[in-house]
């Protein structure tokens, strides 16, 4: 119930902002951050709360509430946590409360409704990570990607729509596949138990044939791959994430992307474990040559934003690679490799949105010695590119560390394969930090502001936090 | 067969004619308002006569939602399908009516002819959708096709009106010639001219049908494509849907269509031909072509009306998925996900003309402009948030994304589909809907992008003219009552399905 009228209150405040910026300038942001503080703690509490009271650690989905919503296909609204939910949903809060924060500045025409389309995404976004009912599920998947395409196509930079359709198109056409899979499903289980359901748990029970469940698990499958973005499906990140403004580009590494992830984790493993064992191979094969392909392009790219989002292709790669693994060393590297990824792709994207806004281009070329006028600035970057090519003590290096072990005692030679990525992380990480801050100086910029320091120093504490003390969140065993 | 003998029951009972009151207030409305106008020429009293009579009816109708099946003679069978679809129908034509209102208003002119030929056209969907022989589908078809004819033509000043109307003469002449000798055809295999079950499945179980049989019934049936404009017998429909009036555009894509399929699908379900499967492969050829051509075509339209009537092209390709993969278990589906379809199809289709009309009411650049260009949908949303998100959710059903109800739409169909193991159409149905959203997506950035005469709006505002942008107020309680509908029964489709199961 709480998490229901959360997602509620996120919408309510959205066209509160909205309304409320027509009358007096600059509320809207103010109330998005005062809504989204609020609505963090609250939930911060009331998952507290259920642990404490429930005496329970939320390693088993914990069913919240269900409702009847449309009783002609049996279709419940039941929403349910268990600790892979709760982490996913605290990197959202927390990415989310930077996204307003780097959209501070940087949003200058039709902001209420910006923030508006903000929360509304974010409400989206919890509801994908809490529903169990996978029609619910599917309804959730498609509201984050309303505003999200809106963010793209109204606020972004010059090609913006064309990278908004082409993210729309990819998303849409990849979740019709899951939709047809998710019908299929559902009539599977009227067979076998005489009632149409789309409850998670009443699928967890359904003993599958392999010659059927292996074209189901490919619909999810395809879903995800392209959200993760996995090649050869992942050609729309970059145009998305280079055109979109900064909280755009944030939110889409940092959550958007862990959608896909976490699909892989609660659907395809988890409702069809033969057929993804039968498929891992492929799909293997698919994240490593995602790791190079991602690094390899990362390195040829001139535009800032671009570079950081082949990054990401490279990274999710890792995670892919360890979920099909099956191992659960692997397993709780690639939870791991998410929420660092999400902290330190987020970071790069928010700085990347610095600098646009002082130079007005992503250009690299336009870029360098920003060191001599920005030291400071210039600190987080060095920080966070290390973050990105997996420097010890930052987060990222505890995700791949244990992913690639994880994946050596069951793939050796994908592992072996997969570590050159490493190598091609730490070079594109260091063209990056060296064009644009070392060399003779193009320009002068000015530093970092205060709000600037809170965005970059929070990132940078939780970075370090994970990766100085990874029991933070290697103690919880995510279902595995 | 009924034969007529001494003491056979009466022909009309009370009950029939209670059954039929809907259609029967429509009929005796368009009597009255002969004689009204001969009375008195008043657009103003003609309109509200008009408009009374569709509600009276629409109230009639809803009251009548739950009364049992009713056969009323052998030419029509009321039953819950068939008053869903007409309630669909008479609330199209209320809003048409409004929306007509202020175009035909810029004449000095009255126009009475206007308000019968609209009233005839209810009637003749009334028709339609209750008839339960051929040759009352006939007769509904031509009072369905001769009004819209003299409607498409009205503006005589428009330089579409004569080119549209006579394509649409001919080439529904030419269908409705088709269709009667398809008709033909199956009457002299069947000797029986009503679509009950028992004639048509004994032969076909006894001797199986020859290719006379199978003659007539592409016939027949290409004479509803036709106006259900699938593909290949599509080719009026974007030139007519340019040329008409935008009201009368907007009875084309809801009425129409509705009345034709349900029609359809009764006729087919009662003469069970979905078990041939010549005829399915006739069917499925269409389906595909119709979705992928319609979606192509849109692609690079310029002009919204013709746009929409290519993506009307492809909607019916969609819907004739659920005939296809319809088996005789499930028949209360395949209606519940053919009338949901057209449910939405219809609410999304208002939503859309409803905005287009009133865009073109405050174009002043000429009263009688019936192009209305993507351009114009420049920055809607910032101009008119109420037009812009009506506007929005009906291009969001249209592409079948969640929170419309055109997306629980295709999630029958493809539960139809699935359950039917139909992959190939499904691969279709989601490669054209995959084409379709490259042209609603441009269209709703389109809505959201910066209002290209932004100092224009601006002076206006200065100049107090903003109030010219509203319009009347039963505009705007029309508008937001979409906008309302839309999202209720989008989130809450139950409410939609629950009167259809009824």
């Amino acid at each position: 119930m709480t998490v229901t009228l959360i997602m509620l209150a996120l919408v309510i405040a959205g066209a509160l902002a909205w309304r409320a910026e027509t009358y007096w300038q600059g509320s809207a942001k103010w109330l998005a951050l005062i809504s989204l503080a609020l609505l963090a703690t609250v939930f911060a509490v009331f998952v507290i709360d259920y642990a404490i009271n429930h005496n329970n650690d939320f390693a088993q989905l914990q069913v919240l509430s269900r409702v009847n919503w449309i009783q002609t296909f049996n279709i419940q609204y039941s929403i349910a946590l268990d600790q892979l939910s709760i982490v996913l949903i605290a990197l959202t809060w927390l990415l989310a409360i930077i996204c307003v924060l780097v959209s501070w500045h940087e949003i200058k025409h039709h902001v209420g409704f910006y923030y508006f389309n903000l929360l509304l995404t974010i409400a989206g976004i919890i509801g994908v990570f809490v529903a169990v009912d996978m029609f619910l599920f599917f309804f959730f998947w498609e509201v984050m990607l309303l505003p999200m395409t809106a963010i793209i196509a109204i606020w972004g930079h010059e090609k913006r729509h064309f990278a908004a359709l082409k993210f729309f198109i990819f998303t849409q056409v990849s979740s019709l596949l899951m939709l047809v899979a998710i019908i299929a499903t559902g009539y599977f289980h009227l067979l076998q138990t005489g009632q149409l359901s789309f409850y998670y748990l009443d699928w967890l029970m359904l003993d599958i044939p392999l010659s059927m469940s292996q074209y189901l698990m490919l619909g999810f499958f395809i879903a995800f791959a392209v959200k993760l973005p996995s090649v050869p499906l992942h050609s729309w990140l970059p145009d998305a994430h280079t055109q979109a403004p900064t909280a755009g580009s944030v939110l889409l590494a940092g959550v958007l992307l862990k959608t896909g992830a976490y699909g892989l984790i609660r659907f395809v493993i988890s409702l069809f474990p033969q057929a993804s064992t039968q498929f891992a191979p492929i799909a293997a094969t698919l994240a490593v040559v995602s790791i190079l392909y991602g690094a390899k392009m990362a390195f040829a790219q001139q535009d800032f934003k671009r570079l950081v989002a082949y990054s990401s292709i490279s990274h999710m790669g890792f995670v892919m690679l360890a979920l099909f693994a099956f191992n659960s060393v692997a397993y709780q590297g690639a939870i791991v490799t998410m929420v660092a990824h999400g902290l330190s792709s987020a970071a790069l994207f928010a700085l990347a949105g610095m600098i646009y806004q002082r130079i007005n281009s992503r250009d690299l070329a336009d870029m360098g010695g920003f060191w001599q006028s920005a030291p400071r600035m210039g600190g987080f970057a060095l920080a966070f590119a290390g973050a990105a090519f997996g420097l010890p003590g930052l987060a990222n290096f505890i995700g791949e560390f244990f992913s690639l072990v994880g994946v050596f005692q069951v793939l050796p030679e994908f592992a072996v394969i997969a570590a050159l990525g490493l190598i091609g992380s730490a070079i594109y990480g260091m063209v990056l930090f060296q064009s644009s801050f070392q060399g003779t100086p193009r320009q002068d910029i000015i530093d970092l502001q205060p709000r600037e320091l809170i965005i970059c120093g929070s990132l940078l504490l939780m970075l370090l936090a994970i990766g100085l003390y990874p029991r933070l969140l290697l103690k919880f065993s995510f279902g595995a | 067969m009924m034969s007529i003998t001494s003491n056979s029951p009466p022909l009309l009972t009370m009950t029939m004619a209670g059954a039929i009151l809907p259609q029967l207030i429509i009929a005796f409305g368009i009597t009255l308002a002969l004689l009204l106008v001969a009375w008195k020429r008043s657009q103003r009293t003609i309109a509200v006569f008009s408009s009374l009579i569709l509600f009276t009816a629409l109230i009639a109708n809803v009251s009548l939602l739950a009364m049992p099946t009713t056969q009323v003679t052998q030419l029509l069978k009321v039953d819950g399908y068939s008053r869903f679809a007409f309630s669909l129908i008479l609330i199209s034509a209320l809003v048409a009516l409004r929306m007509s209102h202020s175009f035909l208003k810029a004449h000095i002119e009255v126009h009475d002819e206007y308000y019968l030929l609209l009233l005839l056209l209810v009637l003749g969907a009334g028709v339609l959708v209750t008839s339960d022989h051929f040759a009352s589908l006939f007769l509904g078809f031509e009072l369905l096709s001769l009004s819209l004819v003299g409607l498409v033509g009205y503006h005589r000043e428009s330089h579409y009106s004569v080119e549209s109307a006579f394509k649409y003469l001919v080439l529904s002449a030419t269908a409705s010639s088709f269709m009667l000798l398809g008709i033909a055809f199956i009457y002299s295999v069947t000797g029986d001219m009503s679509f009950n079950a028992t004639t048509a499945s004994a032969i076909y179980h006894q001797q199986g049908l020859g290719m006379f049989f199978q003659l007539g019934l592409l016939l027949f049936v290409s004479g509803i494509a036709f106006k259900l404009s699938i593909a290949p017998f599509h080719f009026w429909t974007p030139d007519v849907y340019q040329g008409a009036p935008t009201p009368i555009t907007m009875l084309m894509a809801t009425i129409s269509k509705v009345a034709m399929f349900v029609v359809l699908l009764k006729c087919i379900i009662a003469q069970r031909y979905w078990l041939h499967d010549s005829f399915q492969l006739f069917l499925m050829s269409f389906a595909v072509i119709s979705m992928l051509l319609g979606n192509v075509m849109a692609l690079k339209q310029q002009h919204l009306k013709r746009l929409l009537a290519y993506s009307s092209i492809a909607h019916m390709g969609y819907l004739l998925i659920v005939i296809i993969v319809s088996s005789a278990q499930s028949l209360a589906f395949t209606w519940q996900s053919a009338l949901f379809y057209l449910a939405a199809y219809t609410l999304a289709n208002l939503s859309i003309f409803i905005v287009i009309a009133l865009i073109q009411q405050q174009n002043t650049r000429a009263a009688f402009q019936e192009d209305i260009l993507l351009a114009d949908l420049q920055g809607l949303f910032w101009r008119v948030p109420s037009y812009g998100l009506l506007m929005l959710l009906g291009l969001l059903s249209l592409a079948g994304i969640p929170l419309t109800m055109g997306f629980i739409g295709k999630f029958y169909i493809l539960s139809q589909a699935t359950i039917a193991h139909a992959w190939w159409l499904i691969a279709t149905l989601i490669v054209a809907s995959g084409i379709s959203l490259a042209y609603y997506l441009p269209m709703i950035f389109k809505i959201f992008a910066d209002a290209p005469s932004d100092t224009l709006s601006d002076t206006q505002k200065i100049n107090g003219n903003v109030k010219a942008l509203r319009g009347h107020i039963i505009e705007q309680v029309l508008v937001y009552s979409f906008i309302a509908f839309g999202l209720v029964f989008g989130i809450l489709p139950e409410v939609i399905n629950q009167l259809i199961a009824s």
